[in-house]
């Protein structure tokens, strides 16, 4: 299982100036994961993202995007749980 | 496991910078390292001679100044954005750190959350 | 003093306004917990007034009263033992009562 360096936790919307921000600061060894409002910005931030990306299925069923998952690593919450024990830090945008 | 709270909102417009600020304050009485990072408009916490009685609301700047007793470890604030809305040194709270908001920084911290 | 003489309050027991407070205010509230104010409960109470002046605010939650006091005045008296034994039950919200600060934000 791979290490994580930073998993950013983003529930931001694309409009917010935090996404722009964390998408920016995360590498190649972090992993950002949308939740909430973030999965909205799912197409902005899968043409930005150098790490890994990920997005919390309930969250993209919510906004009737349940459909995309294929196109992106979705997890459950226990799944997001394993991820914060995997990382060396956390940052919640 | 020390955590950083970063404050990017202005205050007296919203509540979720004053939440944020009893998150610091519970998380140093359970005597858990914390510092607050005020940045982006965030800044405007900071600024000397608040006087919020006439909007009917508490000083932000006199419950910060509380932040040390309480064991809050730092008092952090982004240099560019302090430049950006005029702060200068003399015009910031006294125990105000300058930094510059990157990865480098983040990267001191096991956990770094936002404010709303 | 008469119950009409003492500023209104909240159904906590709490002043609405902390600057309507007077000692003869926390004579009467402390008296309702039958507390005698001896010298070392005004140390204590003339502590949390100036706190407010200062910080706006009401020490959030009872570690942290404890904590401002040992800030204060060292471990001696910034311990719950002392604190409690002076303002019983929950020590920062019967302090800050009688005090005529508002109640603590994060005590039960």
């Amino acid at each position: 299982m791979t290490e994580i360096q930073t998993l950013h936790i983003l529930n931001k919307s694309p409009e917010h100036p935090r996404f722009t921000r964390c998408l920016s600061m995360a590498g190649p060894e972090d992993a950002v994961l949308l939740i909430e409002n973030g999965v909205l910005g799912l197409g902005t931030a899968s043409a930005s993202v150098s790490g890994k990306l990920l997005a919390l299925e309930a969250d993209m069923a919510a906004r009737g995007m349940g459909g995309q998952s294929g196109t992106v690593e979705s997890v459950d919450y226990d799944a997001m749980v394993e991820l914060t024990t995997r990382a060396q830090q956390v940052i919640s945008w | 496991m020390s955590t950083l709270i970063v404050i990017d909102q202005p205050p007296y417009g919203g509540w979720a910078g004053r939440e944020a600020l009893d998150m610091a304050f519970s998380l140093a009485a359970f005597d858990q390292p914390v510092s607050l990072l005020f940045c982006g408009a965030g800044v405007n916490w900071l600024r000397k001679g608040q006087e919020p009685g006439t909007v009917r609301q508490k000083s932000v700047e006199k419950n910060l100044a509380a932040a040390p007793i309480f064991g809050v470890e730092a008092l952090l604030a982004d240099s560019d954005d302090c430049n950006r809305y005029g702060l200068e040194p003399g015009r910031l709270l006294d125990g105000v750190t300058l930094v510059r908001t990157d990865a480098q920084l983040f990267a001191g911290y096991s956990h770094t959350a936002f404010a709303g | 003093m008469s119950e009409q003489q003492i500023p209104q309050r909240n159904n906590e027991g709490f002043l609405e306004d902390a600057w309507a407070w007077t000692p003869q205010v926390a004579e009467t509230i402390a008296a309702e917990d039958s507390i005698e104010l001896s010298d070392n409960h005004w140390e204590i109470i003339d502590f949390l007034r100036d706190f407010y002046k200062e910080h706006e605010v009401s020490p959030p939650s009872n570690r942290l009263f404890v904590k401002a006091v040992k800030e204060a005045f060292g471990e001696e008296k910034g311990n719950s033992i002392y604190l409690m034994q002076l303002f019983p039950g929950t020590p920062a919200k019967t302090a800050c009562r009688i005090a005529g600060l508002p109640r603590p934000t994060n005590c039960l």
